[in-house]
Formats: C-alpha cells, sequence, structure tokens
C-alpha cells in the first residue's frame, strides 16, 4: 500500500492578480515530496520557486489545482487549521527575512513560540537561545535586526525557522547572502535536522548548495522542467571549508 | 496563544514604536482635551453669568428712559415725578432714583473715572452694598443735598491707597465732596464693576447737573414682580399720555426689566454658547478623530507587513485582532485620561486667570463632556485601531508581507 504523500500538488496554477492584470506564474504543476525527503529546488531568476514555497509552506493561496497536505486539500482547511499547521507543522525561511523591525534578535527569534500551542513558556528563552547559538550568533542576540549585516540578518530568520523544530522546514534561498564558511555551517544545521527525520526542502540557485540534498526538482517558467535523485550528494562538515 | 503574551505583544509593539504611540495619543489627547476644555470654560463662564444675575437679586427691577435718540439729545423721558409716583405704588419698595454724573475726580494729584451715581440709601439695599469704613448716604444728605460721597473699594484705593479716606475732600467737576463711607469689594453684577462707583446724593448730584430727568430707576418689587411690572407700565404710559394695550415696548418711552427676564435672555444666550462650545467641540473631536486615523493609517503597510509575519509563524485571526484591540484600549486609555486631566487642569489655570480680571469664576467640570468625548475617544481609538488588523488578517500572509499599501 503506498504512503500518503506528505505535499502533493495536482494542476497546481498560481497567478498574481494587481488590479485586473493578471501574472500567471506557476502553470499545471505537479509534485510529489514524501516526509523525511531533503529536496532542492532550483531554476532561473523568476521561474516561480519562491511561489511555489509559499504556496507549500501554507503562506499563500493557489488559483487553481489542488494542494494535499498529508492527502488533505488545503482548500478545505480552515482559517485556525491553517493558523496551527503553520505554528507547530512547519516554518519558513523567507529569501527576504522578514524580521520584525527595532527588536531584538532574541525576540525575533522567540516569535514563534508565542503562537505554539504546547512549547511552555519557560522553554522559550532557552530554545531560542540555542537556535541562535546553532547559526553562530551567540554574541548578537541582544542586538537589534536592524543593526545587522545582511547575512546576519539572513541567519536570524533561519534560527528562527529552527526554534519550534517543525516537521517540515522551507528555506528560501537560506545562504544567498552568506560567505561559504557560514553557508556550509548552514546547511550541516539542515542536513542534522534532516537526519533527526525533519522533510527539508530548500530553494537556492547555486548547484554546489542544491547538492547537499537527496533530490534535485529544476523549475522552468512555472513547471518541473527536471526531477532527479542526486547522486553527487555533499555532506556539509565543517572541516570540509578548511581545505 | 495566551492572555499574558497577547498582552506582552501589545505592550512590546507600543513601546517598541513610541513615535506612533505617542503621536496616536497626542491625536486622541487634542481631541479629548478640546471637547473636555471648551465646554467646561463655556460652562464655568455661563455659570459666572448667571451668577451676575443672581446677586441682582430676585424681584429687582430695573426702569430705563426709552425713545429714538436724536443727534445731541439725551432720553429725558423718565422725570423725578414718575419716581415718586411710582414710589407710592403698593407692589413696589425700596426705590432708588438715580443721576449718573459723567465728571473726574480728583484728589491731590491721584485722578479717578469711575461711575458717579447720585442716588438714595436705598441703592445700598438693593445692590448689596457692605458698608467698610464711615456711613452710606442717609435722607438727610438728600434733603439738604450735602455734598458727601461714599467710595465703592477700588475708587477708595486708587484715590487713597491705603490711607483712610474718611473725612478727606475729595474734587467732583467743579466741586468739593467729603468721604462720608467706603465700601467693602463686592465684585461685579451685570457685568459692571461695582467697586469702581462712587455715591453722592441724588439731590447734589441733580443740582449739580441741572437734570431734570433720571438716568435710571433701580427698584425691589413686593410679592410677585410681574404685577409690579404691570403696576408700573400702567401709572407710567398714564402719565406720559401713552396709549398701548398691545403691550408693544416699541410704544413706550420707558423699559421695565426685570431680573428674571435679564436671567431669561442671558440662559437664552448661554444656551447658545453651549450649543456653540459644542459645536466646536465636535469639530475638534472630528478633527482629533482624523488625526488618530491619520497616523493610525500612516502606519498601516507597516502593520500590515507585520500581521502577515505573525500570521506567517502561527499567529490565529483573533490573536492579531486581540493583539491590536489591547494596544488600540491601551493607547485610547492613557489619551484619554491624560486629555482629560490636562483639560481639566488647563480649564481651572484658564478660570483663574479670568477670575483675575472678572472676579468670581469658579471652575465647572462638565461631566456629559467628558463622557462624550471618553465614549467617542474609545469608538474612534478601537474602530480605527482594529481596522487596519481586521482588513490585514483577512489576506493570506504572504499577501499582507508583500503590502505596500
Ligand atoms: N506580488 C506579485 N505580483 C505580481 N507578480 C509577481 C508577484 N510576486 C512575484 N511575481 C512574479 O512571479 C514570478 C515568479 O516570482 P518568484 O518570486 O516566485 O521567482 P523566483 O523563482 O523565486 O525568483 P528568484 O530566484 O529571483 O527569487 C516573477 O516573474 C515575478 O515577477
Ligand atoms: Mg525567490
Amino acid at each position: 500500500m503506498p504512503k500518503v504523500p506528505l505535499i502533493q500538488t495536482k494542476a497546481l496554477c498560481k497567478s498574481y492578480f494587481n488590479e485586473e492584470l493578471e501574472t500567471p506564474v506557476l502553470f499545471d504543476l505537479d509534485l510529489t515530496i514524501q516526509e523525511g525527503e531533503f529536496v532542492s529546488i532550483m531554476g532561473p531568476s523568476g521561474s516561480g520557486k519562491s511561489t511555489l514555497m509559499h504556496i507549500l509552506g501554507f503562506l499563500d493561496n493557489i488559483t487553481s489545482g489542488q494542494y494535499l497536505f498529508r492527502g488533505k486539500p488545503t482548500r478545505t482547511m480552515s482559517d485556525d487549521e491553517l493558523a496551527q499547521i503553520r505554528a507547530t507543522r512547519v516554518s519558513f525561511v523567507f529569501q527576504a527575512f522578514n524580521l520584525l523591525p527595532r527588536t531584538s534578535v532574541l525576540d525575533n527569534v522567540m516569535l514563534p513560540l508565542l503562537y505554539h500551542p504546547t512549547i511552555p513558556v519557560y522553554e522559550r528563552e532557552d530554545r531560542a537561545r540555542k537556535a541562535i547559538e546553532k547559526v553562530g550568533l551567540t554574541d548578537r542576540a541582544d542586538y537589534l535586526t536592524n543593526q545587522l549585516s545582511g547575512g546576519q540578518q539572513q541567519r536570524v530568520a533561519i534560527a528562527r525557522s529552527l526554534v519550534t523544530e517543525p516537521d517540515l522546514i522551507f528555506a528560501d534561498e537560506p545562504t544567498g547572502n552568506l560567505d561559504s564558511k557560514s553557508g556550509v555551517a548552514v546547511m550541516e544545521v539542515l542536513q542534522d535536522l534532516h537526519k533527526q527525520g525533519h522533510t527539508i526542502i530548500l530553494v537556492t540557485h547555486e548547484m554546489s548548495t542544491a547538492q547537499h540534498a537527496q533530490r534535485i526538482i529544476q523549475l522552468l517558467d512555472g513547471k518541473v522542467d527536471k526531477d532527479s535523485t542526486n547522486f553527487k550528494r555533499i555532506i556539509a562538515k565543517k572541516s570540509n571549508t578548511l581545505k | 496563544m495566551k492572555l499574558r503574551d497577547t498582552i506582552r505583544t501589545s505592550a512590546r509593539a507600543l513601546t517598541i514604536n513610541k513615535m506612533r504611540s505617542a503621536l496616536t495619543m497626542l491625536g486622541i489627547i487634542i481631541g479629548v482635551g478640546s471637547v473636555v476644555l471648551m465646554v467646561s470654560v463655556g460652562r464655568s463662564f455661563e455659570g459666572y453669568i448667571l451668577d451676575q444675575i443672581d446677586s441682582f437679586g430676585g424681584g429687582a427691577i430695573d426702569l430705563y428712559p426709552t425713545g429714538f435718540e436724536k443727534f445731541g439729545q439725551t432720553l429725558d423721558s423718565l422725570k423725578f415725578e414718575d419716581y415718586e409716583a411710582v414710589k407710592r405704588l403698593s407692589t413696589v419698595e425700596s426705590i432708588a432714583p438715580v443721576i449718573i454724573v459723567t465728571e473726574k475726580i480728583t484728589y491731590g494729584t491721584e485722578e479717578a473715572s469711575p461711575m458717579v451715581f447720585g442716588t438714595t440709601k436705598e441703592i445700598q439695599r438693593n445692590y448689596g452694598l457692605k458698608l467698610d469704613l464711615g456711613r452710606f448716604i442717609d435722607e438727610r444728605d438728600v434733603k439738604s443735598a450735602s455734598s458727601v460721597a461714599v467710595l465703592a473699594s477700588e475708587t477708595a484705593e486708587n484715590l487713597f491707597g491705603n490711607a483712610n479716606p474718611i473725612g478727606e475732600r475729595i474734587r467732583i467737576g467743579e466741586r468739593f465732596y467729603t468721604v462720608i463711607g467706603t465700601l467693602k469689594t463686592v465684585g461685579s453684577l451685570l457685568l459692571q464693576d461695582l467697586d469702581e462707583f462712587v455715591y453722592v446724593p441724588y439731590s447734589t448730584a441733580r443740582s449739580v447737573t441741572g437734570q431734570r430727568y433720571l438716568s435710571y430707576i433701580n427698584l425691589l418689587a413686593v410679592g410677585d414682580d410681574k404685577l409690579a411690572q404691570q403696576d408700573i407700565k400702567t401709572i407710567l404710559r398714564k402719565r406720559h399720555s401713552i396709549r398701548n394695550p398691545e403691550d408693544d415696548p416699541d410704544k413706550d418711552d420707558f423699559l421695565v426689566r426685570s431680573s428674571e427676564q435679564v436671567t431669561e435672555i442671558i440662559n437664552s444666550v448661554s444656551l447658545g454658547l453651549t450649543a456653540f462650545m459644542g459645536l466646536i467641540a465636535g469639530i475638534s473631536l472630528l478633527v482629533g478623530g482624523i488625526g488618530i486615523m491619520n497616523i493610525m493609517l500612516v502606519s498601516v503597510a507597516e502593520r500590515t507587513r507585520e500581521i502577515g509575519l505573525r500570521k506567517a509563524l502561527g499567529a490565529r485571526r483573533q490573536d492579531i485582532l486581540f493583539q491590536f484591540l489591547i494596544e488600540a484600549v491601551a493607547l485610547t486609555i492613557a489619551g484619554g485620561v491624560i486629555g482629560i486631566i490636562g483639560a481639566l487642569l488647563l480649564g481651572l489655570v484658564l478660570t483663574a486667570v479670568a477670575g483675575k480680571f472678572l472676579g468670581d469664576i469658579s471652575f465647572a467640570m462638565s461631566l456629559p463632556a467628558v463622557l462624550a468625548a471618553a465614549l467617542m475617544a474609545g469608538v474612534i481609538g478601537v474602530a480605527f485601531g482594529l481596522y487596519p488588523a481586521r482588513k490585514a488578517a483577512a489576506l493570506s500572509p504572504m499577501e499582507a508581507i508583500r503590502w505596500e499599501g
């Protein structure tokens, strides 16, 4: 008996509408991702990678077609149900970070915990500090986000996505602003989580980053162009960067 | 989301965005404050004006000459004989004829130009004047047309400073008068400052001015003042051969005015004043409301992005609305309380300053204005605080995060 996929899209279409002007971005996209996979999504700029991620991450509506999460169509889910999934099952590293301005790193990272129904209050700061440590920002925990460099802000966004340790993590160009050493550290964190059973979906335009995944999907003009197993998998180890 | 977290989140949002919070509060403070200030100050002055009339005394009646005032011609329709006739009416008591002397007063090098009333002892009772030193004009003074004068408090002070004026001789026009008494401060009556008066015997004023008519008559009614007024009109019309069964004041050459009529006039004036104040208050509330709205709409784009982010991280719609409700309520209460207290303090100061010039004004807080202002600030603050939150919470997280306004 085949397993119910974690993520499945059927003929998924997405258009943006700005004052009646329609911008179609995704066309009849079919995609299946199983629980526990580590997938990289690649493709040229403007091919719809972020758009797809937002939809799969429960952050945007679809125009037509279906998105089934564990077999259940997301269209039938209520507002509160979606909020519950966002709070507990998934997390998202935005390409544009989307941090709260004029707010400390620690508070930004703790933000998802406010909306988590089961993580107790006394664990919050501990969890946040651990996530901050994982991305190497311990000495910046009390800085305001606008006092950080682009790469540091990106790492805050990553720490925020780790803090609830959800089953499914979306990372949209998480290493885009990082030097190779910090980039490798981030990939190591993601691979660790994957080893523990989390599902990871990563967007990148660098083959060397994409190759950390088990599977690489190529998008082109809003459609899946290639979908293949990655046989040249790179395992991120900090020692690798010392060469 | 737990209530405690929501409250803490709201508090954070307010303290992090100090400028935004301060400006929003300022809008509320101005809106609420101007309503409370306008109406309270209006009420205080209304109370002051009504007090003025009150001290005039119930049953007091004024009698003025009227008529067509030709160039250079004075109103001379009220004669001494009219006064005698009115005095004999059974519905009238304590009647004081008045001749106004328009002359400067000097004492040595000191000069003053008070109101000089040539009158009789009855004016003391009618005006509620209290002696400070010496005595008031009496019947003998009037009978013998003696050159004596009673000074009201401010006139006395202007001419003599702290020295005792009794027995001193002052000059009014061409003639010298002996000061026989001074009066205690009484404040003003019908907006005339009674403390800047001088009283001399009626007969003396009559002989120095050569005036054969009265400037004005003041009296008290016995019992119903409507009856007294009717009696006065009847007798004066008979004496002046005026036929006026329609009771048209334009046909008379005199005017009878009771304190109650004055009260009525001033009541209607102050009602108009209150309505006008209310209008200004309404406008200021509107302006304040638009101010609050503007501040909130200016930050809508940023707040919408914040809401998108919070939703992306798992916030439910109710978490968002509750956070914004608490923020709006906190700002409205803080702004409202500051606005009300500030306006009341400012009102107190303003009436105290005005009191320095006008005499006693007691500050009257207008409770309905306070309540109305608080209510409207609450409605506006909460409505415009929740408005962007409601709109943003209905968007998908990404739609909200991408929002540019
Ligand atoms: N809000 C929007 N309104 C209209 N069009 C949009 C909107 N957001 C994105 N698009 C369009 O959708 C297309 C795909 O955008 P998307 O951000 O998904 O690309 P991407 O593959 O992530 O690109 P990149 O590698 O540069 O991040 C682009 O052509 C873009 O112009
Ligand atoms: Mg993108």
